[in-house]
């Protein structure tokens, strides 16, 4: 098995660098850099193969008319990259009147938890030592912490709707997510470190 | 909380999406590419159209002006005809054997008279038609009017607060004279 190396700081330059230049080519490689990690994130909040793919679609024509708009001193390529497809993949929930189903993804996903050995040739995907960092952050976090950052970030949820899902109040929510943000911050630091 | 993105399991993507996806991506910039090219052409048609609107405005302004000066002018000629004050005199001349004449709409009201000279010779160069009040005070300038071609003219003169007693008609040279001393084309007693 091969392990993909991530994307180093001077390369991620260059290749902003090409696309604000236009360069077609450099789109090609961020999309083989992020498009697993697009669809995964865009599949994981909307449960649904064509609605993830329709957001990789609207990831990649964003990123390629309005790269204007990525501030490098406000943060990396890739993160800007994550959190579009975030969005948008949000925004499809909520076209989708799925509320219900919202909710109902709110629960957790088999794999959030722990740690899961790669499938087959999932660890060649490019970023997959971020994954690891990241996932291993996010699984050192306590539970209730980890809930909720499960429940805004994957399931869109304002504070004052985890606090009616989970039965908690408000306050508490808001701790809990501000707790979780800074233990994440100091889990993710060498992350940091790389990408700044 | 920007990396949490990758906290979810990478899924490959089937091999046909790239194509899918860059082309719809690259058709996406081409059509935005396009878009200030477009405005700045709208802009250009917009402010062509703009000046074109306010030169034709200022055009038909003047158009306006010019008729309503005319209107005015033709108000003021029938005003010498009708008013209760208005006499008319009719003088015909001769001018180098050509036969022509000399209407005088003169108004005691407002103190004006219209001039019509009709079937005059042209001037020659240098030379004017000259006309003439003759009062108990003498004989002052009334009007220079030249005659470079046939076409009738007319035109509306104050009257002097002398009494006037007569009118005649000179040719005296190009910027007209202060006393009469040319050819006199015809005099008149009132």
């Amino acid at each position: 098995m091969t392990l993909a190396r991530r994307l180093s700081q001077e390369e991620e330059r260059r290749l902003l660098a090409r696309l604000r230049a236009g360069d077609e080519t450099a789109l090609g490689e961020l999309y083989d850099q992020v498009a697993p990690w697009i669809l995964g994130l865009a599949y994981r909040i909307l449960r649904d193969d064509d609605a993830a793919e329709e957001v990789v679609g609207d990831v990649f024509e964003h990123v390629w008319t309005r790269i204007g708009q990525h501030d490098p001193r406000r943060g990396p390529l890739i993160p800007w990259v994550l959190a579009i497809a975030r969005h948008r993949a949000l925004d499809l929930l909520r076209r989708q009147h799925r509320w219900e189903r919202r909710a109902a993804l709110a629960h957790p996903d088999p794999d959030d938890d722990g740690w899961v050995d790669p499938a087959d040739g999932e660890a060649s995907v490019p970023g997959w030592p971020v994954h690891e960092a990241v996932r291993a952050a996010v699984a050192a976090l306590p539970d209730e912490q980890r809930e909720v950052v499960r429940l805004a970030y994957f399931g869109g949820l304002s504070h004052s709707e985890i606090a009616a899902h989970t039965g908690t109040p408000l306050g508490t929510v808001k701790t809990r997510m501000r707790l979780a943000q800074r233990r994440l911050a100091e889990a993710l630091q060498s992350l940091r470190d790389w990408v700044t | 909380m920007d990396w949490l993105g990758m906290a979810v399991r990478p899924r490959m993507p089937r091999p046909e999406l790239k194509a899918a996806v860059l082309a719809r991506a690259y058709a996406a910039g081409r059509r935005r590419a396009w878009w200030p090219l477009a405005a700045a052409a709208a802009l250009v048609v917009a402010l062509a159209a703009a000046g074109y609107a306010q030169w034709r405005v200022g055009v038909l302004r003047g158009e306006r002006d010019r008729l309503a000066a005319r209107a005015a002018a033709l108000r003021d000629t029938l005003d010498f005809v009708r008013r209760p004050g208005s006499t008319v005199y009719h003088f015909p001349v001769v001018t180098a054997g050509k036969a022509g004449s000399i209407t005088i709409f003169t108004d005691s009201q407002s103190r004006r008279w219209l001039v019509t000279c009709n079937g005059l010779t042209p001037n020659t160069p240098g030379e004017v038609y000259q006309i003439w009040f003759v009062t108990a005070r003498g004989v002052r300038s009334a009007l220079v009017m030249p005659m470079p071609d046939a076409t009738p003219r007319i035109a509306a003169i104050g009257v002097p607060d002398a009494a006037v007693t007569g009118v005649m008609m000179t040719v005296e040279p190009d910027s007209g004279s202060t006393e009469p001393h040319g050819t006199v084309v015809f005099e008149q007693a009132l």
